[in-house]
């Protein structure tokens, strides 16, 4: 089921990309970098969603009734939460609606993980593998084995450049930093220390950069070069809609526009 | 607070995990290598290389003693005449290793740096020379004792099959779908040949000339000089390398079909023959039978004029090239309950080989 949805037409789609464009040498970083702005625009709804989720939660923080109820309740945590649970009923807000364009990812992240391995086949059962998963319309016998060169990469295994004796992982660097600027963006400023929702976004903004950049440090290149081209979308895709909150950037950022609003 | 603990303990992980990143990952999925002399069987099955006695089918030794990440075993093992068993390791760390074939213990180890690759295929050993083909695309010269003796030949493609000779001339494919020959008293001036697709299998040295076969669905004749044709097609990709017998070439696709190629007159031999799954392995010839080993696990016994004698159901899959000492027919299967197996000619299963854990 994994294998005939996901795995085969993410290889295939890879293969045909990485045939059109030629290749050659760092060909099949492009295909990936190609590959990645299809996702997005294919998920472009989903993350419009989570932009919207965003925002209404970013309004309800500075909403009156919703700060009363935070100070009328605050020894009864129960309550806190029937009372937001109702609040988010009337006003027709989902509070996951931001989280869901992440957890969508997931899929995408290990379906390209497993077809970047896939495609460029490191051992003969991967190459078998690999012959039993491209379609027969596609006439991959003179592309393949891919070049799985690019720039100063080799797509199938982790990055790290030597710096002074040591291997310094930049592109593991480069996806914690642009996860972290594209959350930090993203993230509603809230005026409510107490509030779980902001809590947790803020938590998130903290571990999924160290996570992917995990990812990025242990798994093939390709899975980075996909975590950077994604991240940087997600920020122009951000940006684009006039929402980016860059004072967010800086040391305190939030906290300044948390203690202006409370003025 | 709990939160701060948890913070700490993953920047902690993430730590150790920055420090071990500096190793390589292991090439950690493939079938066995598989070599034998008349009285072992040596079996390259990922943390090991195990020598199997072959009258009784018990393990002789074991290399490494214990198991070590760092190793890994895939390629078949080579014997030289010298008293060496040669192979390569496809773990974090990529050693040329020489290991004394009655006992296992260590010779010699070439240790690579670790921007050379993997050791997947078998090397060659002309007079004193070691030819041992990488992953990364060199075609490295070492003596009997494990000393560079000439530069590493670049090829470009990696390289997964073993080399062979006529004598003087080296023959060679590469995966980027390159055909390689090399005088190596002459070495700059090797010439290369476009396949038209990869070609994991070694060639088979015929008269003036060798004989390959490619996942372009064609077997091609490359002479000596260079010169090159397409002497028979295909349904799927070639694997294994082609056999050849007198006049006669046998040779097998991923689509599971038989052949056999009358060089003289340019004619298959017979129609259809086609066992029960893709062909990845090599065939064999021994006495007067052909061995064919499917993926579907199956050992086909046929004749030379393509009957079947006899079928056995080993298990697993097998995509090692079965090999032939004395009586035994040899198999390594992949993902079965044993890592080898002894036929007899009559397809007569002699013992089964388990490692104990």
């Amino acid at each position: 089921m994994w294998e005939t949805i996901i795995i085969q037409p993410m290889t295939n789609l890879l293969l045909w990309i990485y045939d059109f464009l030629g290749h050659g040498p760092h060909m099949f970083g492009l295909a990936i970098i190609l590959f990645t702005i299809l996702i997005k625009l294919i998920t472009w709804p989903l993350n419009a969603s989570q932009v919207k989720g965003a925002q209404a939660m970013q309004e309800l923080q500075n909403d009156k009734e919703w700060q009363d109820i935070q100070k009328k309740y605050a020894k009864d945590k129960e309550k806190i939460a029937q009372e937001q649970m109702r609040i988010y009923k009337e006003r027709g807000i989902n509070p996951f609606a931001s989280c869901l364009p992440t957890l969508v990812q997931f899929p995408i992240i290990i379906g390209l993980y497993q077809s970047i391995i896939r495609a460029l086949s490191a051992t003969p059962y991967d190459m078998l593998k690999l012959a039993r998963t491209i379609y027969p319309f596609q006439n991959v016998e003179g592309i393949i084995p891919l070049n799985s060169k690019f720039l100063w990469m080799d797509l199938g295994r982790p990055e790290s450049i030597q710096v002074l004796g040591f291997a310094l992982p930049t592109l593991a660097i480069i996806v914690a930093l642009t996860t972290y600027i594209q959350s930090k963006l993203t993230m509603p400023a809230s005026t409510n220390p107490n509030d779980q929702s902001a809590q947790m976004t803020k938590m998130m903004s903290i571990y999924m950069p160290l996570m992917l950049g995990w990812f990025a440090l242990n798994f093939a290149s390709g899975i980075a070069v996909y975590f950077i081209v994604s991240n940087v979308l997600g920020v122009v895709q951000y940006a684009a809609t006039g929402r980016a909150n860059w004072s967010n950037l800086l040391p305190g950022g939030g906290k300044k526009t948390s203690s202006a609003k409370k003025k | 607070m709990n939160t701060k603990r948890l913070m700490l303990f993953i920047l902690l992980a993430l730590g150790v995990i920055f420090l071990s990143a500096c190793s390589g990952q292991p090439l950690a999925n493939n079938w066995p290598g598989l070599a034998t002399d008349a009285e072992h069987a040596y079996l390259a099955a990922g943390s090991f290389v195990y020598a199997v006695d072959l009258e009784s089918g018990e393990e002789v030794w074991r290399y490494p003693a214990e198991a070590d990440g760092k190793l890994l075993f895939y390629a078949n093992p080579v014997l030289t005449s010298n008293g060496q068993l040669l192979i390569g390791s496809t773990g974090t760390e990529h050693p040329f290793i020489s290991l004394d074939p009655a006992t296992g213990k260590e010779k010699w180890a070439k240790s690579f740096n670790e921007n050379k690759g993997a050791w997947l295929a078998s090397p060659l050993v002309v007079n004193d020379t070691i030819y041992a083909p990488n992953t990364d695309g060199f075609l490295y010269v070492l003596d009997m004792n494990g000393k560079e003796s000439a530069d590493p030949i670049e090829l470009g493609g990696a390289l997964w099959s073993a080399p062979s000779t006529d004598g003087s001339l080296l023959y060679i494919a590469s995966l980027d779908h390159q055909f390689h020959i090399i005088d190596p008293a002459n070495v700059g001036s090797d010439q290369s040949i476009d396949l038209g697709g990869a070609a994991p299998g070694s060639p088979v040295v015929g008269s003036d000339g060798v004989y390959v076969g490619s996942f372009a669905s064609t077997i091609e004749y490359i002479k000596s000089n260079g010169g090159h044709k397409v002497i028979a097609k295909t349904d799927s990709w070639i694997w294994g390398s082609p056999l050849l017998d007198g006049q006669t070439l046998y040779y097998a696709d991923l689509s599971g079909k038989v052949y056999s190629l009358d060089l003289a007159s340019g004619n298959q031999n017979w129609d259809t023959v086609q066992p029960d799954g893709p062909i990845v392995a090599s065939l064999l010839m021994a006495g007067d039978q052909l061995y064919v080993a499917t993926e579907a696990g199956t050992l086909v016994a046929l004749d030379r004029d393509g009957k079947t004698v006899w079928e056995k159901t080993v298990g697993g899959k097998i995509y090692t090239t079965p090999v032939v000492s004395g009586d035994l027919i040899l198999v390594a299967p992949y993902q079965a309950d044993f890592v080898l197996a002894a036929y007899d000619a009559a397809g007569k299963q002699a013992w089964t080989f388990v490692p104990e854990k």
